[in-house]
């Protein structure tokens, strides 16, 4: 490369670029460099005794819940993309409505369904007399934790193989029937290889979930990585072995991530022919019709329907004591702090994406590949790095201010700003791969046509890349915002002395047993994530036409 | 010369085999040049590389005595006064038609720049059309629209990239004949690409065959003798 070529390379797109990459890469370096550190006392009973433990748990789970949860959703995408049946249109996007459910929300209310005091229990002990074994109907188990994941977590793999069905297979599907094919051969000799990456992708979304979560584990008493990290961290007071932990969660998962490669390998097919045309759905016959619907229905009542009416219920009952001046401010809190972090994801992913795009190299493909590995990184293990720097950080300083003689200084633990942060680097991968593809569906002709009538790249990115991508930041807007809004532990534990959102209070609530009083902090974000969820669909459709 | 574009030599990332292998190529004031080659021969990079959208690995492009490009500088497109219609167009299509034209007019004031829109509707012929999107024209006033976006900051040097692939046979024959009368009108000095020589006689003053990345050879057309005599000729 001559010298201009790299003086070109280094605008301040490369520049802005270059800063956020170093922050989101920061703590994983923390986490990772501590793997290398000298182990202490702590550590190697934990490695002896403890950790074989957390892994064969963390394994039995993750792999339960990804089979089930592609039994499900691939099942449920098949049906409502081949058939017509009864409310199929309605089905097609209410099957979605799960993801509005965040995992630990659905835990303690099945808890409080099935437990001895709940409406099933004592239903049956009033109207009929029935006492059961409380064995069968106890769901704080491993299997109760499986049940829990594959409910609300099903419908990353049902979108994702959905809309690859719709778009890409009808030609293939129609082929095979002329070949005389019937429906279940078609399904696992066609549509399962064809569908394999999407299934694939939707699955190890699933898996990456599974692994950050904290409230289902925690709350269903199951050790796991998440609850082992915040465990030695607050209970054993070893920030040391914490990071340990984290380090090699993080191991997992990047081992989980090649694996997707590996397993996907060449079979990156997207299909040849630019004339998609949408599958028609062929009508059912006779009790095929029923069953199609009453497995669809089934799904859609035990993992929507059920939960969403014992809330309300539950709403109802504590709905004076709960709704005070305090339940206001933890809808501000929980909007504020959501939409602040939401508009600097934002920032940062139009900035990377864009310098990604204008000057492809070797070099923009790795930040763009770094931009989106901070999703794959467990909310546990990020806390934990994010709070070791910062800590580290107000220790720096303090050393300043009294080199300095300052009588007051800034500590960054105690505000915002880190959990802002921790945000940034987990969420920042959904914003950027959806204004990612924005800019590809766009493609640079009209930015090129901006700067040949004398506009640079900044004045083009306002008037002409930003207008142009409106509908993917719109979108991009929405999908970050309803993550940030329920997300449980990142929230849980780098939130400022006095300050907590709707998620960790209802949590809270829950860990102090009083699960109804939970239901309405519940209830909004199942709401307003439920209502953005459909907004953002409809979006994503006219932008599809 | 007006253009003057010296030993110019380019590589796309990652090719082992040089896409423009010494390309050079003198235009005087007023002339229409056409780029007539296969496709892979290079032609449209020569434009890219024109416009400032690429970079070369070396060579000279000057435009009106202001040096684009050489061996220790590169000038931004936006600040090149090269004036560009792209093969698909690329006219915003959040904007209207008179906001397109209007796009490229902020060096202007206010006056200036609502005089030269309406010199430039007027000269495409597109003044009803003004409050119109570019999804609501046909083909062909899209492509005057784009035209007349391209020519309305008065740029020393206009280029086109296969003005006429997205155009059906009979209008393609019309079109290129007002092309050519409304570029002699401005006095565009215009660098042109297609594959089809047909195009290229009826357009330019000048053709000029490319392959491999270099000239093959060039000619002066009929029209050049009607138009502008004074040039000589390579053959």
């Amino acid at each position: 490369m001559n010298w201009h070529a790299v003086k070109r390379q280094l605008n301040g797109w490369a520049i802005l670029s270059f800063l956020a990459i170093l922050l989101i890469v920061l703590p994983g370096i923390v986490v990772l460099v501590e793997l290398f550190a000298p182990v202490n006392d702590n550590w190697q009973h934990i490695q002896e005794y403890l950790l074989p433990r957390y892994v064969r748990n963390t394994l039995f789970i993750m792999v339960a819940t990804g089979v089930l949860t592609t039994v499900i959703g691939t099942s449920l995408a098949w049906f409502v993309t081949v058939y017509d049946f009864p409310f199929r249109r309605f089905f097609k996007w209410a099957l979605i409505l799960p993801l509005a459910i965040p995992p630990y929300i659905g835990a303690y209310t099945y808890h409080g369904i099935l437990n001895y005091t709940g409406v099933i229990q004592t239903t049956l002990r009033n109207q009929f007399g029935i006492t059961v074994d409380q064995s069968y109907f106890n769901i704080m188990s491993i299997q109760g934790t499986v049940f829990i994941f594959t409910l609300f977590l099903y419908p990353y793999i049902y979108t994702i193989t959905r809309a690859f069905l719709h778009n890409q297979s009808s030609s293939m599907i129609e082929n095979a029937r002329i070949l005389g094919r019937g429906s279940w051969d078609i399904f696992f000799t066609v549509v399962i290889p064809i569908s394999r990456v999407a299934i694939i992708g939707g699955v190890s979304l699933v898996l990456m979930e599974v692994l950050n979560d904290y409230g289902v584990v925690k709350y269903f008493g199951i050790q796991t990585f998440s609850t082992a990290i915040f465990s030695t961290w607050f209970g054993m007071k070893d920030t040391s072995s914490a990071l340990k932990l984290a380090g090699t969660l993080m191991i997992l998962v990047i081992a989980i991530l090649t694996m997707e490669r590996l397993v996907r390998g060449r079979k990156q097919f997207s299909y040849a022919s630019t004339k998609v045309k949408p599958l028609k759905p062929r009508p059912l016959q006779g009790w095929h019709r029923y069953a199609v619907f009453a497995y669809v229905s089934l799904v859609f009542a035990i993992a929507f329907v059920i939960p969403f009416t014992q809330l309300t219920a539950w709403t109802f009952l504590t709905f004076d004591t709960v709704f005070t001046e305090e339940f206001w401010q933890l809808v501000w809190n929980t909007v504020r702090v959501a939409f602040t972090a939401t508009v600097i994801i934002l920032l940062f992913a139009l900035i990377i994406a864009n310098y990604t795009r204008l000057f492809p190299s070797n070099m923009t493909r790795v930040i763009s590949k770094v931009t989106t590995l901070g999703y794959s990184i467990p909310g546990a293990a990020i806390a934990i790095a994010v709070i070791t720097l910062f800590l580290w950080l107000d220790d720096k300083v303090l050393d300043l201010a009294r080199a300095l003689d300052l009588s007051q200084t800034f500590v960054f633990r105690t505000t915002l700003i880190m959990l802002i942060f921790a945000y940034v680097i987990r969420f920042l991968a959904i914003g950027y791969n959806s204004i990612e593809s924005g800019f590809e569906k766009v493609g640079k002709s009209f930015t090129e046509a901006s700067r040949m009538l004398g506009w640079n790249t900044v004045q083009t990115f306002f008037r002409v890349d930003i207008p142009m991508i409106k509908g993917a930041i719109m979108s991009a807007f929405i999908l970050v915002f309803i993550d940030i809004m329920k997300e449980l532990p990142l929230t849980l534990f780098l939130q400022p002395f006095n300050f907590s959102t709707l998620a960790t209070q209802a949590f809270k609530y829950v860990s102090d047993e009083k699960i109804h009083e939970a239901a309405l902090a519940s209830i909004v974000i199942v709401l307003m994530s439920g209502l953005l969820i459909f907004v953002s669909h409809k979006v994503l459709d006219k932008e599809a036409d | 010369m007006f253009v003057q574009i010296n030993d110019l030599h380019f590589s796309y990332k990652g090719a082992h085999e040089e896409t423009i292998k010494g390309f050079s190529i003198s235009i005087t004031k007023g002339e229409i040049v056409s780029l007539l080659g296969d496709s892979g021969s290079g032609k449209s990079t020569i434009l890219r590389l024109i416009a400032g959208l690429e970079m070369p690995n070396q060579g000279v492009v000057v435009v009106n005595d202001c040096v684009c490009c050489d061996d220790c500088q590169f000038m931004p497109p936006e600040d090149r006064g090269v004036g560009m219609v792209f093969q698909d167009y690329a006219l915003f299509p959040h904007m209207t038609v008179e906001k397109n034209i209007r796009f490229g007019l902020h060096k202007l004031n206010r006056k200036e720049r609502n005089a030269r829109v309406e010199e430039m509707l007027a000269l495409v012929n597109l003044t009803e059309f003004r409050h119109r999107y570019p999804y609501e024209l046909s083909g062909g006033q899209q492509q005057r629209v784009a035209l007349a976006r391209a020519l309305a900051p008065k740029p020393a040097l206009l280029i086109l990239d296969e003005p006429f692939s997205n155009l059906d046979t009979s209008l393609q024959h019309r079109i290129r004949d007002d092309l050519r009368r409304l570029l002699k009108q401005t006095g565009t000095t215009t660098i042109f690409v297609t594959h089809d020589e047909e195009d290229a006689e009826a357009l330019a003053d000048r053709i000029v065959y490319l392959g491999e990345g270099k000239i093959k050879k060039q000619i002066m057309t009929e029209n050049n003798k009607t138009f502008n005599p004074q040039i000589p000729c390579f053959v």
